[in-house]
C-alpha cells in the first residue's frame, strides 16, 4: 500500500448549500482510503498535539485524557512529542498566520500514513474569522480527516473523535438532526433520517 | 502509604469504561443546542443568528443553518429563546467530513415572509 | 640480526634521512626521499622492538673504554621493546603523513632534520645501557622536541608553549640526574644492568629517595599532575605531526623512565612508593579528563586526554608495584603487562587522532570545535579513520582500548589479594576513579567526535572543507594497527607475556592464555575474558539482524524531508549544540575544580537585555596554574628582584666581589 497522505476531501470553509448535501463520489473513495489507513494502526496509535494559537483549554482537556478517569492508554493511544514517531496530529487553535510554517513542517515531518484531527471550535472555523493574523480554520494549512467540535470538547468527545479516526467507532453526528421533539423539555435529538 | 493503598482499594476502579459502557459524567456536559423547528420563524432565526458569538447560526432563505463545528455551547441562543432552543445532550460529535457538521433546520413559514 | 642491530639500523636510516633533508633544502622530491628513509628506519625500529620483546635482553655494547664515564653503552631490553615498537610504528605513520602536510621549503627541511634527529635520540633513550648515555640521549631528545614545537616561531603562543615544555623538561631532567647519580654512586657502576643487579645493596632510604626523584622527574615528561601543565600549552602550537610525536611517543618515554626504575633498576620496593605512584596516576586520570571537558581547541582537548591515559597507565604500574611488595608476583606481572599494552594502544590511537586534527586544521583553517560541524560529509575518509581512533580511545569493544583497560581493571579489582585491608580498599578506590574517568572519557569523546563531524557546519569554512590533497595513508595505517592490536590480542598478549617473563621472571603464559584465546587475569578463580570471541560476538550481533532486515524489508517508496528542527522558521546551524553546552552538566557538577571566571557585559541596563547584545566571557584557568605555578613563578621573580642589586654594572664592585671570594676561599682552605 503506498504511503497515504491524510485523506478526506477538503471540506469547504463555508457550510455547503442544501443542494450539495448528497455524498459525493470522492467522499466515498476518501472514506475507503481512510478505513484502510485506520486499519494499519490497529490498537496502537501515537498522537502528537499541536497548538496553533488556542486559549489552551482544549489542551487541558487533552491532558485530562491521560488522567486515571479517562486513561487513553487502555485504548492503545499514546502521546509523543516527536512528529517522526507520531501517527496522528491533533490540532487545536485557529491557526494563526505566524504558525503556518511550523504547522506545515510538523505535518511533513510525520511519516505516512498519518491522520489529522482538528479539535475544538477554533480549529473548525468558529470563534475567529480569517483576517490578517489568523487563517481562522486549520483546514487551510493542513488536510483534516476528523473534526471534533466543542469549546472545549470534553475528554469523552475527544475519545470518541480518536476512536472514529481509527475506525473503532462509527461516526455518529451525520445521523443527528439537532431538532427537538414537539412536546416536553430538551432531550437528545431524534435521528430523522 | 498503606492508608492511601487502603483508600484506593475501597474506592475501586475509577476509570471509565467508555466506549463499551456509557459514562455517567456525560450527563453534566454543556452541549450544542437542539432546535424545535415548529417554534422558530424567520424573525426568531435572525435574532438567534445575531446573538450567536461564533457565527454558528445563520438564515438561508427558509432554512436555519446550524454549523455544529462552530458552536461553542455558550447557551446564548437558549437564553434568547428558551422555549425553542434546548440543550441536545449530544457530545459524540466527531465528523469525518466538514459537511457532516452543517445542519439544516426548516423554519416555520409565516404569512408575509 | 638481533634486536640491538635492528635499532642501530633504524638510527642509521634516520641519520641518512637527516642528511637527505638538509641537502635537499625542502624540495618535494627530497622530502619524499627523507620520509621514505624515515619510514624504513621506523620499520627497523618496529622489528627491533618486537624482536627484543620476544628474544629478551641483548648484550651491552660499549663504544669506547669501559672505565670512562662518558662511554657510549647500548643495550636492547625487553622492557623497552614495547616502546621501541611503538616508536617504529609512529615513525612510519608520520613519515607517510609528512609529504602532504608540510609545505615545501627550507623551514620544512630543517624541521624534518630535527625530527629525525629526535627519533635517533628517542631510540637512544630506549637502547641506553648506561647512565651517561641515557642522560645525554634524554636531554637531546628534550631539546630537539623543543625545536620541533618551535616550527613556526612567529605565530601566537608558540614561544610560550615551547617554553613551558622546556621549563618542565629541564626541571624533570634535574630530578632524573639526581636519581640516576644516586643509584650510580651507591652501586659503583654506570651500567644500567649492573645497577639493576646490585640494587638490593642500596640503603632503603637512598633507594626510595631515588625512586621518588625519578617519579617526579619522569612524571614531568609523562605529564603526571601537577607537572602536566606543559601538555595543553605545547601541543596546540606544534605542527600536527609534532604533536602526534609528542603525545604518541615522548610522553611514553616518561612512562618508560618510571617503568625502568620501578621494574628494572629497583625491583624491590616498599608498598608505599607504589601507593604514591598509583594515587598520582588515579588523580592524573581524573583531572585530565575533567579538564578535557572544558576545552574547545581540538588539540588541547587531545592533550588533556593524553594526560588522562598516562594516568591510567601509571595507576596500573603503581598497583603492580604494590602487588609486588606483597609478594603477589603474578598479579604484579599481569598489571605491568596490561600497562604496557595500554602504552602501545594509546600511542597508536592518540597519534592517529593528532594526525587527523592536522588534516582538519588544513581543511577548515581552524581547530575550534565550535566552528566546525558536518565534516562527516565533507571529509568522509578522515571521519571514518577518526571514528576508529575515537572508539579505541573511548575504550569501546571490540577495539584495542577496551582490551587493555579491561585487563587493567581486572588486575585492580583483585586488590583484596594483598591481604592488607587498607591497601585493598585503596586499590579498589583507584579502580573506581578509573571507572569515573572511563565514563567521562566516553562523554568527552562523544563531544570530541560529534561536534566537529556530525550535525551541520557552523561556519562557512567548515562547509567548504575538502579532503583533496590531504594525507590519508599514515592515519589509515594507524587505524589498521588499532584493529590489529584488538583482533590480534592473543598474539600481542603472547609476545608481551614473553617479555614480562624476561623482565620479572614470572611465567604468565600458562595462566594468561589457557586456550590461547581466553585471558585470565593471573588467577583462575577471578574472571575470564576473550577479546576474540567478544569481537566475533559483537560483529554477529550487529550483522545478523541487519542482514535479516535488509533481506526482508518491504520495498516502500521513501520521501526525503528536511531534518525536524522543531518547526523553526529559519534554523541556523549555530543553533546546534555547542561544545561547551554539551559538556555543561559535567562542568557545573565539578565547578569547584574549574572555578571559571565569568564576566557579563550588557549593552544597556535594561534588565530584560533587549536593547543590545550581551557579551559573555567565561575563562577557565586550571587550578594548578593559578595556585601552584603562579605563586612559584612570582616567588622566583621576587628572589631575582632581590638579587638584582648585586648586578650594578659597576666594574669596581665586581672586582670587590672577586676579592671577597678569594678571601673566602683562603679562609675555607685554612680551616
Amino acid at each position: 500500500m503506498s504511503a497515504a497522505v491524510g485523506g478526506g476531501p477538503r471540506a469547504p470553509a463555508v457550510p455547503a448549500s442544501p443542494a450539495a448535501r448528497a455524498p459525493a463520489q470522492d467522499e466515498v473513495l476518501a472514506a475507503r482510503l481512510r478505513h484502510r489507513v485506520a486499519a494499519q494502526f490497529g490498537r496502537s496509535l501515537h498522537i502528537r498535539t499541536l497548538d496553533t494559537g488556542s486559549c489552551a483549554v482544549c489542551e487541558q482537556e487533552i491532558r485530562l485524557l491521560a488522567a486515571p478517569h479517562y486513561d487513553l492508554h487502555r485504548l492503545g493511544f499514546f502521546f509523543t512529542p516527536a512528529p517522526r514517531h507520531a501517527d496522528l496530529l491533533m490540532v487545536t487553535g485557529p491557526m494563526i498566520r505566524a504558525f503556518g510554517v511550523a504547522a506545515r513542517k510538523t505535518y511533513e515531518a510525520m511519516p505516512g500514513p498519518k491522520i489529522v484531527v482538528a479539535t475544538g471550535a477554533c480549529a473548525l472555523g468558529g470563534v475567529y474569522q480569517a483576517d490578517a493574523f489568523v487563517y481562522g480554520s486549520v483546514d487551510g494549512i493542513l488536510p483534516v480527516d476528523v473534526w471534533i467540535p466543542g469549546c472545549p470538547p470534553s475528554p469523552l468527545a475527544l475519545l470518541q473523535g480518536l476512536l472514529v479516526a481509527v475506525d473503532r467507532l462509527a461516526e455518529n453526528v451525520s445521523g443527528l438532526s439537532f431538532t427537538a421533539g414537539r412536546a416536553g423539555a430538551g432531550g437528545p435529538g431524534e435521528a430523522s433520517r | 502509604m498503606p492508608l492511601w493503598f487502603a483508600r484506593g482499594l475501597r474506592r475501586g476502579i475509577v476509570t471509565t469504561h467508555y466506549p463499551s459502557r456509557p459514562d455517567s459524567s456525560a450527563a453534566g456536559l454543556p452541549t450544542p443546542p437542539a432546535f424545535r423547528a415548529a417554534a422558530i420563524d424567520g424573525r426568531l432565526a435572525d435574532r438567534l443568528a445575531e446573538v450567536c458569538p461564533s457565527q454558528a447560526l445563520y438564515r438561508d432563505g427558509g432554512v436555519l443553518v446550524f454549523d455544529v463545528g462552530r458552536c461553542t455551547a455558550c447557551g446564548r441562543c437558549q437564553e434568547e429563546a428558551p422555549g425553542a432552543v434546548l440543550p441536545s445532550g449530544e457530545f459524540e460529535l466527531a465528523a469525518t467530513s466538514r459537511a457532516q457538521l452543517v445542519k439544516q433546520i426548516e423554519l416555520v413559514q409565516q404569512a408575509g415572509r | 640480526m638481533n634486536a640491538l642491530g635492528w635499532l642501530l639500523a633504524a638510527a642509521a636510516g634516520w641519520a641518512l634521512a637527516v642528511l637527505v633533508s638538509l641537502a635537499g633544502g625542502g624540495r618535494p622530491a627530497a622530502t619524499r626521499l627523507c620520509c621514505a628513509l624515515s619510514a624504513l628506519g621506523g620499520a627497523a625500529a618496529l622489528a627491533g622492538g618486537v624482536s627484543s620483546l620476544w628474544w629478551g635482553n641483548s648484550r651491552v655494547i660499549t663504544a669506547g673504554p669501559a672505565e670512562v664515564a662518558g662511554a657510549l653503552q647500548l643495550q636492547a631490553t625487553s622492557l623497552a621493546g614495547v616502546f621501541a615498537a611503538l616508536l617504529g610504528l609512529v615513525a612510519v605513520a608520520i613519515a607517510a603523513y609528512v609529504p602532504r602536510y608540510h609545505e615545501p621549503g627550507p623551514g620544512s627541511a630543517l624541521y624534518l632534520a630535527v625530527y629525525n634527529l629526535a627519533l635517533i635520540a628517542s631510540v637512544a633513550v630506549l637502547a641506553a645501557g648506561g647512565v651517561v648515555t641515557f642522560l645525554v640521549a634524554w636531554e637531546s631528545m628534550a631539546l630537539l622536541c623543543y625545536l620541533l614545537i618551535l616550527r613556526h616561531p612567529g605565530r601566537d603562543a608558540v614561544a610560550g608553549g615551547a617554553f613551558w615544555f622546556l621549563a618542565l623538561s629541564e626541571t624533570g631532567f634535574v630530578l632524573v640526574i639526581a636519581a640516576l647519580v644516586i643509584l650510580a654512586t651507591k652501586t659503583h657502576s654506570m651500567e644500567l644492568s649492573v645497577i639493576a643487579a646490585r640494587a638490593r645493596l642500596v640503603n632503603p632510604a637512598w633507594r626510595d629517595t631515588a625512586f621518588l626523584l625519578a617519579l617526579a622527574g619522569f612524571g614531568c615528561k609523562a605529564g603526571l599532575v601537577p607537572l602536566h601543565v606543559w601538555l595543553p600549552e605545547a601541543h596546540p602550537v606544534a605542527p600536527a605531526d609534532g604533536s602526534a610525536f609528542l603525545s604518541g611517543l615522548i610522553v611514553k618515554l616518561g612512562v618508560y623512565g618510571i617503568v625502568l626504575f620501578a621494574f628494572r633498576l629497583l625491583p624491590v620496593q616498599p608498598a608505599w612508593t607504589g601507593l604514591i605512584t598509583m594515587a598520582g596516576g588515579a588523580v592524573t586520570a581524573a583531572i585530565g579528563i575533567l579538564y578535557a571537558m572544558s576545552e574547545r581547541d581540538l588539540k588541547r582537548f587531545l592533550a588533556y586526554s593524553t594526560i588522562e591515559n598516562i594516568g591510567i597507565i601509571v595507576t596500573a604500574l603503581g598497583a603492580a608495584m604494590i602487588f609486588g611488595a606483597y609478594r603477589q608476583r603474578a598479579l604484579a606481572a599481569f598489571l605491568l603487562l596490561a600497562g604496557l599494552y595500554q602504552v602501545a594502544n594509546h600511542g597508536t590511537y592518540k597519534t592517529l587522532l593528532f594526525l587527523e586534527t592536522g588534516v582538519i586544521e588544513h581543511a577548515t583553517g581552524t581547530r575550534n570545535m565550535d566552528r566546525l560541524g558536518g565534516l562527516i560529509h565533507r571529509l568522509p575518509r578522515t571521519a571514518v579513520i577518526t571514528l576508529v581512533g575515537t572508539l579505541g580511545i573511548a575504550a569501546l569493544p571490540p577495539l584495542n582500548g577496551f582490551v587493555s583497560e579491561w585487563l587493567i581493571f581486572q588486575g585492580l579489582f583483585q586488590g583484596f589479594r594483598t591481604g592488607s585491608h587498607l591497601l585493598g580498599i585503596l586499590i579498589v578506590t583507584a579502580a573506581a576513579t578509573l571507572g569515573l574517568t572511563g565514563g567521562l572519557a566516553i562523554y568527552a569523546f562523544v563531544r570530541g567526535y560529534g561536534i566537529p563531524f556530525l550535525g551541520m557546519p557552523r561556519t562557512r569554512p567548515a562547509g567548504a572543507a575538502t579532503e583533496r590533497g590531504q594525507p590519508v595513508t599514515g592515519p589509515a595505517l594507524l587505524a589498521v594497527a588499532c584493529a590489529a592490536l584488538a583482533l590480534g590480542a592473543p598474539v600481542v598478549l603472547l609476545v608481551l607475556a614473553r617479555a614480562i617473563r624476561t623482565v620479572t621472571g614470572v611465567a604468565l603464559r600458562p595462566v594468561l592464555l589457557p586456550g590461547n584465546l581466553t585471558v585470565i587475569p593471573a588467577h583462575t578463580d577471578f574472571s575470564a575474558f576473550s577479546p576474540t570471541y567478544l569481537a566475533i560476538f559483537l560483529v554477529a550481533v550487529t550483522a545478523v539482524p541487519l542482514l535479516i532486515y535488509l533481506a526482508g524489508r518491504p520495498r516502500a517508496d521513501s520521501v526525503t524531508v528536511p531534518v525536524w528542527d522543531g518547526g523553526m522558521v529559519s534554523f541556523r546551524p549555530r543553533m546546534q549544540y555547542s561544545a561547551m553546552t554539551f559538556s555543561a552538566p559535567t562542568r557545573v557538577t565539578f565547578e569547584a575544580l574549574y572555578r571559571p571566571s565569568v564576566s557579563v557585559r550588557r549593552a544597556s541596563d535594561d534588565p530584560a537585555g533587549r536593547s543590545g547584545p550581551v557579551h559573555y566571557e567565561s575563562e577557565v584557568t586550571p587550578l594548578f596554574l593559578r595556585y601552584l605555578y603562579r605563586p612559584v613563578i612570582r616567588a622566583v621573580e621576587w628572589l631575582a628582584d632581590v638579587i638584582r642589586p648585586l648586578q650594578s654594572g659597576d666594574v669596581s664592585l665586581y672586582l670587590f666581589y672577586v676579592f671577597l671570594m678569594i678571601l673566602l676561599a683562603y679562609l675555607l682552605g685554612a680551616l
